[in-house]
C-alpha cells in the first residue's frame, strides 16, 4: 500500500480541466508543498482534504455565510470532523462566501 | 461691658481712698506720693476714655454689619424669586414642547424605523435545505427496459445558535405498483431525523433516528454521493438507521489534518417481524419502539449497543487513508433469547484528485429458533478514476470518471451473489451527474440477472 501511495504521488499531474475545480489558487499551491506535517494547514487545504473525500467540492460562493455555518455544523457531526479544523474550514468558506 | 465696669471700679477706688484718708494722714503723704497717685488717676481716666471710644467704634461697626446683612438678605430673597420665576417658565416651555410633539405625531403618519442590514454571519439561527434527486432508467436481462425510479431526497437543517442542529432527511420515491395492482405508488421514508448538541470540541450528543456508522456507507456515501446508482450488496446485511442516542466526536493528531474519530451509540436495534425467533423474521429496520397497534413498548428486552473508531491520515490534500472498525450487538427477538451482531471494517484511499478506492468487509451473525446460528457476510470494493488525471487535451473527456465495483454477499442461509459493475460518471457540473453502469451477476439466486442502469443525479 505504501509503495502504491508513493508511486501515485509521483505520477500525479495537475489537470486544468478537472471537474470539481473549486478552491483554485490556494489548492493549486497546496499540492506542490512537500510536507503537510511541517505546518498548520489552511482552511482551503482542510476543505479540500476533508470534503472531497465524500463528494465533489462546492464553490464557497454557492452559499451564504450563515448557510455555511449551518452546513459545517452538519458536516462536523456527519463526517466526525475535529472542531478546530471545522472552524478553520468554516472561516475559509465564509470569507469566500456568496454574501 | 467688662471694660467700663473696670474703669468705674478704678474711679470709685480712688474716690474712696481720698475720702477715707484722714487729714492727719493726708498731711503724712508727701508731694511725691500725691503726684504719683494723681498721675495714676490721670492714666486710668485716659484709659477709660480710650475704652469708651473703642466701644463706640464697635457699636458703630456692628450697626453697619447689621445693615449690610439686611441688604444681603434682601438680595437673596430677590434671587430666590427669580429662580422660582425661571423654573416656572421652564416647566411651561417643556409642556409646550410636549404638546407640539404630540400634535405633530398625531398629524403625521407613522413611519417605520429604517431597516438596519444584518450581518448574515452573525444571525444566530438558520434554516437550510440540502439534498439530492435521482432519476433512473434500467434494463434487466429478459425484461423490458423501464424508467425505474424518481427519487427526491431533501435534507432539512435547522441550526439554533452555535451548538444545536436539527437535521432530517427524507426519501420521496415514485415506483410502480406490484403486478397485481394498477397505477403507481409514491413512498415517503424518513431516512434520519436527529437532534445534535455540541457538548464540547470533542463530544457531540445526537439523538433521534440516527444513521448508524456501521462502516461509513450510510453516513457518507449513500444517495448521490455514491458513484454507482445502487448500494453494495452486503449493505443489505446491516440496518441503515436506528432510533436511539449517540455520542461522537473527533480528536486531531497534530496540525496536519490527522485525526481519530469515534461514535458510541445505543439504539433499539433489529427486531422480529412476527415476534418469533425464526430466521425469516429478522427485521433489521424494525423496532422503533412504537408499534402499529399504538402500544409503546420495546419489542425486545434490551437495546443494541454499537461503536466505531476511525483513523484518518492525510499526506496532503487529496492524498489520504482512512481506516475504521465498527460493530453493534443486541437482542432481536421478542423473547430476548437471541442476539444480532455485526462487525464492519472499512477503508478508503485517495491518491490525488483523480483516483479513489474504498470498501468494506461486513460480518454479521444472529441466533434463531429454527436454524441455529446464522452468519451472513460480504464485502465490496469500489474504485474510480477521473480521466482528467491523464491530462488529455480532448474536449468533454476530462469530465468523465470511470467506475468499477466488486461486491459479494452470502446471506448465511445458502444464497450467495457476486456482482461486478463497470460504469462511468459524466460531470455535467460539479453537482449534476449522468451515470451509466452495467452489472454482471453470478449467483445461485435465479432472480439476480445482469442489468443496465442509467441515472441522472443532482446534489444541492
Amino acid at each position: 500500500m505504501l509503495a502504491l501511495l508513493a508511486s501515485a504521488q509521483e505520477v500525479e499531474k495537475p489537470s486544468p480541466t478537472q471537474p470539481p475545480a473549486p478552491p483554485r489558487s490556494e489548492l493549486a499551491s497546496s499540492q506542490t508543498k512537500p510536507k503537510a506535517d511541517s505546518k498548520k494547514l489552511s482552511g482551503a487545504e482542510l476543505y479540500s482534504m476533508h470534503c472531497n473525500r465524500c463528494h465533489p467540492e462546492r464553490y464557497p460562493t454557492e452559499r451564504t455565510a450563515a448557510q455555511w455555518k449551518t452546513i459545517l455544523l452538519h458536516m462536523r457531526v456527519r463526517a466526525n470532523l475535529p472542531a478546530g479544523q471545522s472552524r478553520t474550514i468554516l472561516k475559509y468558506l465564509q470569507d469566500n462566501s456568496g454574501r | 461691658m467688662k471694660t467700663p465696669s473696670f474703669a468705674l471700679g478704678c474711679a470709685a477706688l480712688c474716690c474712696a481712698l481720698v475720702l477715707a484718708l484722714p487729714g492727719r494722714t493726708a498731711a503724712a503723704v508727701d508731694d511725691q506720693q500725691f503726684n504719683d497717685l494723681k498721675e495714676l488717676v490721670t492714666k486710668l481716666g485716659q484709659k477709660m476714655d480710650k475704652q469708651d471710644q473703642r466701644i463706640e467704634q464697635l457699636e458703630k461697626t456692628h450697626g453697619q454689619d447689621t445693615e449690610v446683612h439686611a441688604q444681603d438678605q434682601k438680595i437673596h430673597e430677590q434671587d430666590q424669586q427669580k429662580i422660582q420665576d425661571l423654573e416656572r417658565k421652564l416647566g411651561e416651555t417643556q409642556r409646550t414642547v410636549a404638546e407640539v410633539q404630540q400634535t405633530a405625531a398625531a398629524a403625521t403618519p407613522a413611519e417605520p424605523l429604517p431597516r438596519v442590514p444584518l450581518e448574515e454571519a452573525t444571525v444566530n439561527h438558520n434554516f437550510s435545505i440540502l439534498g439530492d434527486a435521482e432519476f433512473q432508467y434500467a434494463k434487466t436481462t429478459g425484461q423490458n427496459g423501464t424508467f425505474l425510479m424518481a427519487d427526491f431526497a431533501p435534507i432539512f437543517l435547522y441550526r439554533g445558535g452555535d451548538k444545536v442542529l436539527f437535521e432530517a432527511g427524507f426519501d420521496f420515491i415514485l415506483q410502480n405498483n406490484a403486478p397485481t395492482s394498477s397505477g403507481r405508488t409514491t413512498t415517503v421514508n424518513l431516512s434520519f431525523a436527529q437532534l445534535d448538541y455540541l457538548i464540547n470540541d470533542y463530544v457531540t450528543l445526537a439523538a433521534g433516528n440516527l444513521l448508524l456508522p456501521l462502516g461509513t456507507y450510510s453516513e457518507r456515501t449513500a444517495g448521490w454521493l455514491n458513484k454507482i446508482p445502487d448500494d453494495p450488496l452486503p449493505r443489505a446485511l446491516l440496518p441503515g438507521s436506528g432510533v436511539g442516542a449517540e455520542l461522537r466526536g473527533a480528536a486531531p493528531l497534530g496540525e496536519s489534518g490527522k485525526m481519530l474519530n469515534y461514535s458510541v451509540w445505543g439504539v433499539n436495534g433489529p427486531s422480529s417481524a412476527d415476534g418469533s425467533g425464526n430466521a425469516a423474521a429478522l427485521d433489521l429496520g424494525g423496532n422503533v419502539g412504537l408499534r402499529s397497534d399504538n402500544a409503546v413498548a420495546n419489542l425486545h428486552g434490551q437495546p443494541s449497543g454499537g461503536a466505531r473508531v476511525g483513523w484518518f491520515m492525510p499526506f496532503k490534500p487529496h492524498y489520504d487513508v482512512e481506516l475504521g472498525l465498527s460493530g453493534q450487538s443486541g437482542e432481536w427477538d421478542d423473547a430476548g433469547q437471541h442476539l444480532w451482531s455485526a462487525a464492519v471494517a472499512d477503508a478508503s484511499v485517495h491518491l490525488g484528485s483523480s483516483f479513489e478506492v474504498k470498501g468494506e468487509y461486513i460480518h454479521s451473525q444472529y441466533g434463531t429458533d429454527d436454524l441455529g446460528e446464522i452468519r451472513p457476510n460480504g464485502w465490496w470494493v469500489q474504485a474510480g478514476y477521473k480521466v482528467a488525471g491523464l491530462n488529455l487535451d480532448w474536449p468533454l473527456i476530462n469530465n468523465l470518471e470511470l467506475m468499477n465495483r466488486f461486491d459479494s454477499m452470502h446471506d448465511g442461509l445458502g444464497t450467495w451473489t457476486r456482482r461486478y459493475t463497470v460504469g462511468y460518471i459524466y460531470y455535467l457540473s460539479n453537482t449534476l451527474l449522468f451515470e451509466g453502469d452495467y452489472e454482471f451477476f453470478r449467483s445461485n439466486d435465479p432472480t439476480q440477472k445482469n442489468r443496465l442502469v442509467f441515472q441522472l443525479s443532482y446534489g444541492f
